[in-house]
């Protein structure tokens, strides 16, 4: 190749498509990994709860309340990303 | 929160209030005539309504259980629930007589009341402990300029 030649390597419509497929699939991948984190905190509330519990039992019915009302709006950020996921892996 | 002590009553309080939310986009959908839009928020709406009543199921039931015990129930009911949801948002994404973007916010909106409601209950606490305050200020100088 002579010095000033700059020719762009091209691909076929084809791979392309696959590859953004692929990116797209693997964005979709990582973007599951945000389903974790709110059942990790989940599990570590609910110990949490059964703790508090034992220790004072008539608290029962306010524990209760508060961690529905803490797991609803903790689970908020899983589905955020089950979304996008989703938007990812059917769009593309 | 009135009623922060009892969660039957508490369940009953959210959901009524979601569903008085959900008035103001369910209208919207029908006077657009959008009843892709319309049906995939029903259909979210629905699913939040009876993915809560079973959370609340669970933590119940997760109580009576020791501690370690009760964390690997409740994310495993967690995961569970996210199945759920995947399987509801496929359905909505497949299904040409459902929109999806409209699901997803459908179950959304118990959250999005959830935090809408607590927000309003610490502005009225604020606005009534203000006024509290000013009563009590009011009442001092009242004392002051008798005497």
């Amino acid at each position: 190749m002579r010095k000033g030649d700059n020719k762009m390597v091209e691909f076929s419509p084809e791979v392309i498509d696959t590859v953004i497929r692929a990116a797209a699939l693997l964005g979709a991948g990582f973007a599951m990994i945000a389903g974790i984190g709110p059942g990790i905190g989940q599990g570590y509330a609910a110990g949490k709860a059964v703790e508090s519990v034992a220790r004072d039992p008539e608290a029962r019915g306010n524990i209760i309340t508060t961690m529905l009302l803490g797991q609803a709006v903790a689970e908020s950020t899983g589905i955020y990303s089950l979304v996008i996921a989703i938007v990812l892996i059917f769009t593309i | 929160m009135k009623y922060i002590n009892d969660p039957n009553r508490m369940q009953i309080e959210i959901i009524k209030k979601t569903y008085i939310f959900s008035i103001i986009p369910i209208v919207y959908a029908l006077i657009a005539g959008e009843f892709e839009t319309l049906l995939g928020f029903i259909l979210g709406l629905i699913i939040s309504t009876l993915l809560l009543r079973l959370r609340v199921l669970n933590i119940e039931r997760s109580l009576d259980m020791p501690e370690g015990k009760a964390e690997t129930f409740i994310r495993n009911r967690y995961f569970i629930e996210y199945l759920i949801y995947f399987a509801v948002l496929v359905v909505a994404k497949r299904n040409p007589s459902l929109n999806f973007l409209a699901t997803a916010v459908g179950l959304f909106m118990m959250k999005f009341t959830v935090i809408i409601w607590a927000i309003f209950d610490m502005a009225k606490g604020g606005l009534q402990n203000k006024l509290k305050d000013y009563k009590d200020l009011k009442e001092d100088k009242y004392e002051k300029g008798g005497q």
